[in-house]
């Protein structure tokens, strides 16, 4: 989970009408914590997690917490 | 989970039993191995084979008596297997001369090898390579003994085998003869010796197993031990004394696991009912051409058990039977750190029980299954999304929104029915007139029946009243609406049992034991394993038994198939009861190979379409692939299953309730969003039907309206996401104004979690109108702050 592909994007947060920034951000599941970079909106915190993401990297990292 | 018992069970599964043929041969030559790379025309890998084995293979393979072709199971059916002739040809075709032996340091031990015969030169090839000095003493001027006097073999094949011995490293010592008075001296002089002449002036007893004379350093072993004239017995003998020498200088034990040393046999027994009998090839010169050799090693059944993993897709996918499953199961529940890589696997069978019926020693990896995912969740091992959609399905069916349980309307409550003309057409009307306020039968219709067929439970409510009523004016036929567990148990989760088990128990309490009337095969097999105080009978069988509803019955003319609900194989009342209907209905019955007790599942067993969606389609498509015809089922989940894989299904109430038409329409099945309102809609039409109350609609109310296309609606099928979730996010990101905006295609994206799973949707806004774009989920949690 170390790697975030996109790092830019033209997803703005629509409340604070803000365009978004890669930062770390925690994430857990299950027994795992782990920081990483992802793209939020710098006013309100809200993470932006795109299509690829969710069913890529981050269904693969889901998927080997759950059979540790 | 016993762990040893199990592996008890993985070793007696016959799967790697070795065919007659192996057993049979002294020395265990690989049969289907060899024939296989025939088949092949590999003659070289062929060769490698045989010399595997076979010591003096190039010589041996040319004068072998082949026990093994005696036994072979072909026999019968066109002739054994010419093995020998096999042999013959691949040497001929295959033969390739050894690389240079490494002359490695021989410093285990020294043994003296009596008698340069065949067996004498195997046991010294043999102890030669595990690393002992040994030295052959001959009587004559050269070694082979009886091999000369074979008409099959040539003078210069036979010196040009034998000169390797001495290349080895061998020492051999030539016209010495070796007599009982100095055998003594020889004894002092070696660490053991080996005795291999044909004959001998004293009698000895020799151990049948280790061929050790007493506890002493002698071994005998070739014609003198075999007393019989086989070369390929004598061979084996000479293979089996250097194992005991072996042992015997090492100190190790002399008999520890050897049982299956020279000819046994074996557990395998191969039936050949179903094979065709094909004549052995005859060779057209001296040995088999390369074309002759490989339509003689097609004729090898290559017999082994396969029974279980013909008749199971799901062994079939992960490649495995009985015997390595468990190991696998034993290596994932043992592992401490480290990928569970069985997870997978385990929750991929249907827990059907088809491998045991098949099974010739009945290993069922059902109960095995079973026990693997209860022990998973006792160490929280199981893994988390492979049944959470099911599991929060079930407790749906177990909440206000769908579980409901009435006692059959009274008497007092229906009196508004009492009168000419309903009394005297309605059986139903008659069936409350004669209420009795004793509840002698529960209707349970379970929860898959009612989100797929909820039009029916109605209507085989009232039916089951006046049917039930009209013969047993005692009893009255109650409803109870509800999910019996099935999902759970099949889940490995014995904690959310009793949720549903002692809430069903309390109420049959209360309403003095009925008997429960059960529509669902799942719900049969639960109530059976977890409430057997409770007495069943399946729908079907109160419709044969009490007549069938009385509907404008078009008789059907055509053929289906059945196929039988895995979770009833054992019932075989039921399947005569379904035949039964479905021959009164007119129609006739096609019986699959895989029916009644040898039913298949249809994949949504073992909640695999939710673990494993590909594994459950495989289910799917065996099935389908069984018949041409369009298959009947009485199983809600069946025909789901199957419709969803594109075949025409009808459920057994399709066909009673006349509903087998419009045979060019594709058939539909409600999503798993429909499925959950159907189940609401259901209770509350018959509350309000039924027992007259009347139910506020609990569903939320949303000021905009959503629209899904059905590439969406398939998507979220795919993704387990149920409308109420995008409702949700939608709903929540208007209101809270939290979600993205896209600038350039001006879509929004909006995310919530709701328990345990964080729901995104894309969408477009144009006033009221939500046109969904995209759904996806995730369960890793996003900490925000
Ligand atoms: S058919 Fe083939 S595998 Fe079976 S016993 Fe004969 S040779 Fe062996
Ligand atoms: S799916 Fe059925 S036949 Fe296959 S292993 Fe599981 S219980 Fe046995
Ligand atoms: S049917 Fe399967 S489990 Fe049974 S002995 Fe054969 S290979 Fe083993
Ligand atoms: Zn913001």
């Amino acid at each position: 989970m170390n790697e975030q592909t996109n790092t830019t994007t033209v997803w703005m947060c629509d409340k604070c009408q803000k365009a978004l920034m890669s930062q770390k951000v925690k994430v857990r599941y299950l027994e795992g914590n782990f920081e990483v970079e992802l793209l939020k909106c710098p006013e309100c915190n809200m993470v932006f997690i795109g299509e690829d993401l969710a069913l890529g990297k981050i269904l693969e990292v889901e998927k080997s917490l759950e059979d540790k | 989970m016993d762990l040893d018992k199990l592996l008890d069970i993985s070793n007696q599964c016959i799967h790697s039993e070795p065919p007659t043929c192996v057993a049979s041969c002294p020395v265990h030559m690989d049969v289907i191995a060899f024939v296989s790379e025939i088949e092949k025309g590999d003659f070289a890998k062929a060769y490698k084979v045989m010399e595997n084995k076979i010591p003096f293979s190039r010589l041996i393979g040319k004068i072998c008596d082949h026990p093994c072709e005696r036994v072979c199971v072909r026999e019968n059916c066109g002739g054994s297997i010419r093995i020998s002739e096999l042999e013959k040809s691949v040497i001929d075709l295959g033969y390739m001369p050894p690389k240079k032996p490494l002359l490695m340091p021989k410093t285990k031990g020294t043994v003296a090898v009596i008698g340069g015969g065949l067996s004498g030169c195997v046991t010294a090839v043999e102890l030669d390579k595990k690393g002992y000095k040994v030295t052959i003493y001959e009587k004559t001027d050269r070694l082979g003994g009886s091999l000369w006097a074979h008409e099959g073999l040539e003078a210069s094949l036979i010196e040009e085998e034998l000169s390797t011995i001495e290349k080895k490293g061998i020492s051999v010592v030539y016209t010495t003869e070796v007599t009982e008075q100095t055998l003594q001296t020889y004894l002092q002089q070696y660490d053991a010796l080996y005795l291999g002449t044909s004959e001998w002036s004293k009698h000895y007893t020799i151990h049948p197993q280790t061929l050790q004379v007493d506890d002493s350093a002698l071994f005998v072993g070739g014609k003198l031990q075999t007393q019989n004239p086989s070369v390929i017995f004598s061979a084996s003998s000479g293979k089996r004394a250097a194992v005991s020498i072996d042992r015997y200088i090492t100190k190790t034990s002399m008999s520890a696991s050897r049982e299956r040393e020279g000819v046994f046999e074996t557990k395998l027994e191969f039936k050949t009912d179903n094979v065709t009998p094909v004549e052995s090839v005859e060779k057209t010169s001296a040995y088999y051409a390369e074309n002759e050799a490989i339509q003689e090693a097609k004729r090898c059944l290559k017999c082994q058990c396969t029974e279980c993993i013909k008749a199971c897709v799901h062994m079939q996918r992960f490649n495995i039977t009985p015997d390595s499953y468990i190991r696998s199961i034993n290596h994932n529940e043992r592992i401490v750190l480290g990928t569970r890589s069985a997870n997978l696997m385990i929750n991929s069978c249907t827990e059907c029980g088809l491998c045991k019926e098949v099974c010739p020693i009945g290993i069922g990896m059902k109960e095995i299954i079973h026990a693997t995912r209860q022990s998973m969740v006792e160490r929280k091992k199981m893994p988390l999304s492979a049944h959470d959609f099911a599991l929060k399905d079930m407790q749906f069916s177990n909440s206000d929104a769908f579980s409901l349980i009435r006692k059959q309307p009274s008497k007092e409550a229906s009196k508004n029915l009492f009168y000419y003309p309903v009394i005297a057409f309605s059986a139903y009307a008659r069936g409350l007139y004669k209420g009795s306020s004793k509840t002698g039968y529960l209707f349970y219709p379970g929860c898959q029946l009612s989100s797929t067929h909820t039009e029916y439970i109605g209507d085989i409510y009232k039916h089951l009243v006046g049917a039930i009523k009209n013969k047993d004016a005692d009893n009255d036929v109650g409803l109870y609406l509800g999910c019996c567990g099935a999902p759970a148990d099949w889940a490995g989760r014995l904690d959310l049992m009793p949720e549903s088990i002692e809430k069903i128990h309390k109420t049959w309490q209360e309403m003095d034991e009925p008997t429960f009337i059960l529509a669902c095969s799942s719900c049969a097999a639960t109530f059976e394993k977890y409430l057997p105080m409770i007495k069943t009978i399946s729908l079907w069988e109160v419709f044969d038994t009490y007549g069938l509803p009385e509907v404008d019955i078009k008789k059907g003319k055509r053929e289906l198939c059945i196929h039988d609900a895995c979770a009833t194989r054992h019932n075989s009342k039921l399947h005569q009861s379904v035949r039964h209907i479905v021959k009164t209905l007119g129609y006739t019955i096609q019986e699959l190979e895989y029916s009644k007790e040898k039913a298949k599942c249809c994949g949504y067993g073992g909640l695999v379409s939710n673990a494993n969606p590909e594994q459950a389609e495989d289910f799917v498509k065996d099935r389908i692939e069984e018949s041409e015809h369009d298959v009947l089922v009485y199983c809600a989940m069946c025909k789901d299953a199957l419709v969803k894989g594109s075949k025409r299904a009808y459920h057994l109430l399709d066909i009673i309730y006349g509903n087998e038409v419009n045979q060019d329409e594709p058939q539909k099945m409600p999503t798993l969003s429909e499925r959950q309102n159907n189940r609401k809609r259901l209770k509350y039409k018959l509350l309000k039907e039924i027992w007259n109350e009347e139910e506020s609609d609990m569903s939320p109310s949303y000021n905009f309206t959503l629209h899904l296309c059905d590439e969406i609606v398939a998507l979220m099928e795919k993704r387990f996401i149920l409308l109420s979730d995008v409702e949700k996010v939608v709903e929540h990101s208007l209101t809270h104004k939290e979600r993205f905006f896209n600038p350039q295609t001006s879509d929004y994206l909006a995310r919530l979690r709701v328990q345990n799973v964080t729901f995104w949707v894309k969408y477009e806004e144009q006033g009221s109108d939500i046109t969904v774009k995209d759904v996806y989920s995730h369960r890793m949690e996003v900490v925000e702050d």
